[in-house]
């Protein structure tokens, strides 16, 4: 396990190696001469060379790039463009909304398991059926199209749910007032439900799967009940796929998330990347994503350890 | 208490799930169409499409999907070839003003103030614009047949650059293993580790918004998931005899890749293909509605939602609902082919 485990962390210091070097060369390519426009409109050459002297921009790329890792070692992400306020800052004010309907999400997404069980116990019944056939069509609708007709439905026409915003908190992320719940119905429904979609329709195909391999085969000729056969044997080795895949969906979620936001206007990571894409502030567009995908590589890291240490196959490959 | 516990003998014979029945026990088929098949299987040997066809026709769902994807590449394609043709036809002569209509969309998908509404609304669906008109009066309906074209040329056109750029990588990485293989395989990591859609913001901020933008943001970043389905592929046909055999014929990698390994590892491929353009034209829509994709005055489905939703408090739900059926529709065709085709193709499901 220890060894795995080594392995596993030497993998996610070159995926965060990667990540930062794809993202601080977007920041580099972006058309324009950043030292230009920090000198300031109407600045003289001479100023101009000193602002880029002064933020080591002449210096050679990778001592650029060695200099943008070590601010982010220490959290520092930049300043916006647009507001001049540091991207940090921006990302703790806005990440705590983002992370409560993530988690919310996953809340709702595990509805999916048993679903998917139901319908792998009962193959083509009309029931199977239609589960499976709702779950494709609901995978198939991005978040937005379904956001907004919820909206438009239990929102704008019944008036029954907050159509946005976001209320007081406990603990940062737990809602403390039944309107601050409310808010969080409708947005987390939506993400949720697509998701639920693709659990259970994975829950199936993994439950088939495993229906037919010979270790069932065995717990059934050795006469044991086919409640044990199918939650002792079946389930617990069907399930273990669909947990990594929800590891795995978590980025699925997190940009979910993010569209999620714009819809229904909660001031999270996502509607900060939205608004800095139409100020064109791509020190807070890549601040924001960089924010995201580190979520995402630990998050999948902890499910990783977590699938290696409920199955020991995993930790013994290669 | 669970009522599976106590398989029926009803259940048995209709259902013949796996978990009520032994694996080999009963066939859960008809009989008549068991004995059809086996003569159909004794009487002609099955190809491997064949063998496939076979089993798709059994999945209705993946049948209805196959139908939705032929007839939205119907129309964004009558739309490619006929619509510029019709363009110039009807900017130049009188045609315009006679208000002639186009070869499937019934009005120009551009011209203004059709039937608007005082209150800039647009007008609810009637028989003269079944799917009614948006803030400028333009007809909904004509916009999505139109857009129908831009979601299936996103759709293709970005895959075939990532499955383009999947189809070189992914058998150097599989065939030659080691440093090359780490190598590959550890940049696919680092494109698995963004969550997809910040990736492709990122990029486009970057680039800048725009048509092909689109293109190239949604194919690049597509690369590692047909690299690495590839390579699964290639590692698990590298070891076989047919393999073995055209190297001692003399056969150069290339060929061995290129006319022997890939050629028998390409199911799976299909398969993530028809999933992408899915995901493809989605993703369309996605930066489309967030004002990065595709801009006006051309027509997207994603456009027009972002449209829709700007006025959504007046209560014209038209503007939303068309534009959402067809991309939810297209979306739905190829996820449920691809599932069904994954079905048909993996030898484990095989009998």
């Amino acid at each position: 396990m220890i060894a795995y485990i080594i392995r596993r962390l030497l993998q996610l210091v070159i995926v965060l190696f990667g990540v930062t070097l794809i993202t601080f060369g977007m920041l580099k390519l972006v058309p324009g001469d950043p030292a230009v426009a920090l000198a300031g409109k109407g600045a003289s050459p001479e100023k101009i060379a000193s602002v880029r002297h002064e933020r080591g921009l002449d210096r050679p790329f990778y001592v650029q790039y060695y200099k943008y890792v070590e601010r982010l070692l220490h959290g520092d992400l930049g300043e916006s463009l647009y507001s001049s306020r540091p991207v940090g800052e921006m990302i703790r004010e806005a990440a705590p909304v983002t992370i409560q309907l993530a988690v919310a999400a996953v809340l709702i997404e595990l509805l999916g398991i048993p679903l998917g069980v139901y319908s792998a116990l009962r193959q083509y019944t009309f029931w199977d059926t239609a589960l499976t056939t709702g779950a494709l069509i609901l995978w198939g609708i991005p978040v937005f199209v379904l956001g907004y007709f919820a909206m438009y439905i239990f929102g704008l026409k019944l008036d029954w749910l907050p159509i946005g915003g976001v209320g007081p908190t406990v603990l940062g992320i737990i809602p403390s007032t039944p309107a601050s719940w409310s808010t969080l119905v409708l947005p987390a429904l939506t993400l949720g439900l697509i998701e639920v979609a693709y659990i259970s329709y994975m829950q199936r195909a993994s439950m088939l799967e495993v229906s037919r391999s010979d270790f069932i085969r065995t717990a059934r000729a050795k006469g044991l009940t086919e409640r044990k056969v199918v939650w002792g044997h079946g389930f617990k080795n069907a399930v273990i796929p669909v947990m990594t895949i929800a590891g795995i969906d978590l980025g699925v979620l997190i940009g979910g998330a993010i569209i999620t936001e714009t819809v229904f206007n909660r001031p999270g990571i996502g509607l900060m990347i939205y608004q800095a894409i139409n100020s064109r502030d791509t020190a807070v567009i890549a601040g924001g994503v960089l924010f995201a995908t580190f979520f995402f590589v630990f998050a999948n890291l902890l499910v990783d350890l977590g699938y290696a240490w409920v199955d020991p196959r995993v930790r013994l490959e290669d | 208490m669970p009522d599976w516990d106590e398989p029926t003998r009803e259940d048995r014979d209709v259902y013949g799930s796996s978990w009520v029945t032994a694996p080999e026990d009963v066939d859960a088929r008809r009989a008549d169409e068991v004995v059809e098949e086996v003569l159909e299987e004794q009487t002609k040997p099955l190809g491997l499409w064949a063998d496939t066809w076979r089993r798709l026709k059994r999945n209705r769902l993946a049948l209805v999907g196959l139908g939705i994807i032929i007839v939205f590449i119907v129309i964004g394609t009558t739309e490619a070839v006929f619509y510029q043709m019709h363009w110039h036809v009807r900017a130049s002569d009188e045609a315009v003003r006679s208000g002639a209509p186009g070869y499937l969309a019934p009005y120009d998908p551009n011209q203004v103030n059709y039937d608007l509404s005082p209150e800039g609304l647009g007008s609810p669906p009637s028989w003269q614009h079944p799917f009614g008109t948006d803030f400028l009066g333009r007809d909904i309906l004509s916009r999505t047949l139109v857009a129908t074209r831009v979601a299936m040329l996103v759709g293709i056109i970005a895959v075939a650059i990532a499955l383009t750029l999947g189809l070189i990588l992914g058998p150097i990485s599989g065939y030659y293993g080691g440093v090359v293989d780490s190598i590959i395989m550890r940049a696919a990591d680092i494109f698995f580790a963004f969550p997809y859609i910040l990736f492709v913001l990122l990029i486009m901020s970057v680039l800048g918004q725009g048509f092909q933008n689109v293109f190239i943001a949604i194919g690049v970043l597509g690369w590692a998931t047909f690299a690495r389905v590839v390579r699964g592929q290639i590692l698990s046909v590298k070891s076989m005899e047919y393999v073995e055999a055209a190297r001692a014929q003399g056969a150069t990698d290339m060929r061995i890749i290129f006319r022997h390994v890939l050629p028998n590892s390409m199911a799976p491929v299909y398969v993530a293909v028809a999933m992408a353009i899915g995901g493809a034209i989605a993703t369309e829509a996605a930066l489309s509605y967030l004002g990065i994709g595709i801009q006006p005055p051309n027509s997207s489905w994603g456009l027009m939602i972002s449209d829709a939703v700007n006025y959504l408090a007046g209560g014209n739900w038209w503007w939303l609902l068309f534009p959402s059926i067809a991309l939810v529709t297209t979306v739905f065709g190829f996820i449920s082919f691809g599932n069904g085709l994954r079905d048909a193709t993996d030898p484990k499901l095989k009998e």
